[in-house]
């Protein structure tokens, strides 16, 4: 796709969680990049309130320590793009002001809702909630993320979601939706291969088959993680290192994804002692020698 | 309109589970609002998954996570069993409104205090809950030129060895009384700093230990 444009191969990334502190500032040649989901660094004190976000300042000055050294990419929590009650624009004002001094290559959020209507007010649920794969989830979401790339001067890509109930009778496969989605909006993926492996476990469906369908043209950055079983369903909880079916996938996917710029490892911050130092290494080392074996060297020297 | 009201009750499945089971046992009849044929059908089906479970599982964790992260104290001194009882009644009332943890701690701080003024008994849990609520106090997000207020919280009991009691994980017992007043605020790092304002000692034994003012220095408890 000639009109692709075109991010820096980064190569492989950690998500930033508190808790990885230490590793990330002792371990930092195990990874080329850095990704943050920068809802955690900074707060929505609510509309109305002027400014309506504060940056924590401590985390944000970290960040941009980090900054120095390797690229950090912003993974969104709070657009809550699917929702049809409300989309957040103030957050987007606030993405841009971090790409003032972030100048990151890329930015994505999640292909889901979690702000609903309740009552007289709102609620936020905390978790991204599924939409059916419809023409009509398609008309709600195309014009928003035209505003979203029309805000920002680098590509946008959503996270293909993880869900634990499916919807009966959807018009389009997930992956026939999701190229649909890239074609009307201009979009580009976030392909979380433990999402994947994730709902086909669940749902008894066959990753193969998503990945043959999907446009891999359009994935810019893939996932990777681990999860847990609970009360029969597999959560995708980033509790674990990654099942072994997610590397093979990933090795499958990966000499697919011409326009790939990374690959992030996410765990979260309350499992890193469970998991140690030692394992998420090897995680961090078998992405890098996949990333070799199928992908160009990672471009360090990018960094402004 | 009946995307809005089929997001709502999809949300509300998730959140209330007095609704899933009134959608489980009546199917069609629970669903409220403009939805269409396809949409009753679809969260009739939902609210039979384990999946929906799984999500609402996901969604008490989240909330139960930021309580732990920010009011840990609190958390230790209601116990597991005290503490499920107190998220149920609190979350009963109120629906997640932010993905933030302040609004989710202070409305558990709300609930708390309206349930010690409508009768609940926990030992020294009026006095851990004002040390948190007025650290989350210190600590809540505000624009820099705002500076907090500085805090004061009455101790009826010798807040260190309750504080680190709790901190260590240990259920307090039989804390000896001091009457006292921690002022809280934040120091040029913006870390909360706690210092007894006044010796008000009742007791010989906690007189004889604090004949001046003491600093304290943590971010979240009194520390020996």
């Amino acid at each position: 796709m000639s009109n692709t444009p075109l991010v820096p191969k980064l190569g492989i990334g950690l998500a930033y969680q508190s808790a990885l502190r230490p590793f990330i500032e002792e371990e930092r040649e195990r990874f080329d990049f850095l990704e943050v989901v920068p809802d955690i660094l900074w707060s929505n004190l609510g509309r109305g309130h002027s400014p309506q976000y504060v940056d924590d300042a401590e985390g944000a000055d970290f960040m941009r320590r980090m900054r120095a050294e390797m690229f950090i990419v912003p993974h969104s929590i709070g657009l809550s793009i699917g929702s049809s009650y409300s989309f957040e624009r103030n957050h987007l004002t606030q993405i841009k002001s971090w790409h003032e001094w972030l100048k990151f290559p890329w930015h994505s959020d999640h292909l889901s809702y979690n702000l609903a209507e309740h009552a007289d007010g709102e609620m936020n649920v905390g978790v991204t909630l599924p939409m059916p794969h419809d023409a009509e989830t398609l008309d709600l979401l195309a014009p928003r993320i035209h505003e979203v790339r029309a805000s920002l001067p680098v590509p946008f890509l959503l996270e293909n979601n993880v869900y634990y109930f499916n919807f009966a009778d959807e018009e389009m496969t997930e992956a026939r939706f999701l190229n649909r989605l890239c074609e009307l909006s201009g979009c580009y993926l976030l392909l979380d291969l433990h999402n994947l492996y994730t709902n086909c476990r669940n749902h008894e469906g066959d990753a193969y088959e998503f990945l043959s369908e999907l446009n891999l043209d359009r994935v810019l950055e893939i996932h990777v993680a681990g999860g847990m079983e609970y009360g029969g369903v597999y959560l995708d909880a980033h509790s674990d290192t990654s099942p072994q079916a997610v590397w093979e996938l990933l090795d499958y996917v990966l000499p697919q994804c011409a326009n790939l710029g990374g690959v992030v490892f996410e765990l979260v911050g309350s499992w890193y002692q469970e998991v140690g130092r030692e394992r998420l290494s090897v995680q961090l080392a078998r992405m890098k020698e996949l990333w070799l074996r199928h992908q160009p060297a990672p471009l360090r020297e990018a960094v402004a | 309109m009946s995307q809005r009201c089929f997001q709502t009750a999809m949300a509300r499945l998730v959140v209330d589970a007095k609704f899933r089971d009134r959608v489980r046992a009546g199917g069609d009849d629970a669903l409220e609002g403009e939805l269409t044929a396809l949409e009753r059908k679809r969260l009739t089906a939902i609210a039979a998954t384990r999946g929906l479970d799984a999500t609402s599982t996901l969604y008490r964790g989240f909330r139960l996570s930021k309580l732990y992260a920010t009011l840990p104290l609190t958390c230790a001194l209601l116990g597991k069993r005290r503490l499920a009882r107190e998220v149920r009644l609190y979350w009963a009332a109120r629906v997640s409104v932010s993905l933030y943890f302040f609004e989710e701690a202070f409305g558990f701080c709300d609930h708390l205090e309206e349930r010690l003024q409508s009768g609940l008994r926990v030992a020294y849990l009026d006095e851990v809950l004002a040390y948190e609520r007025a650290t989350l106090e210190l600590q809540r997000p505000r624009n820099r030129e705002d500076a907090p207020a500085s805090q004061r919280v009455e101790f009826e009991h010798d807040p260190e060895i309750l504080l680190n009691c709790l901190s260590r994980g240990q259920r307090p017992r039989a804390i000896p009384v001091l009457n006292c007043t921690l002022f809280g605020e934040l120091d040029e790092d913006d870390k909360v700093q706690w210092h007894f304002l006044a010796d008000k000692a009742k007791t010989s034994h906690a007189k004889a230990r604090r004949r001046k003012e003491k600093q304290v220095s943590s971010k979240q408890h009194l520390t020996p």
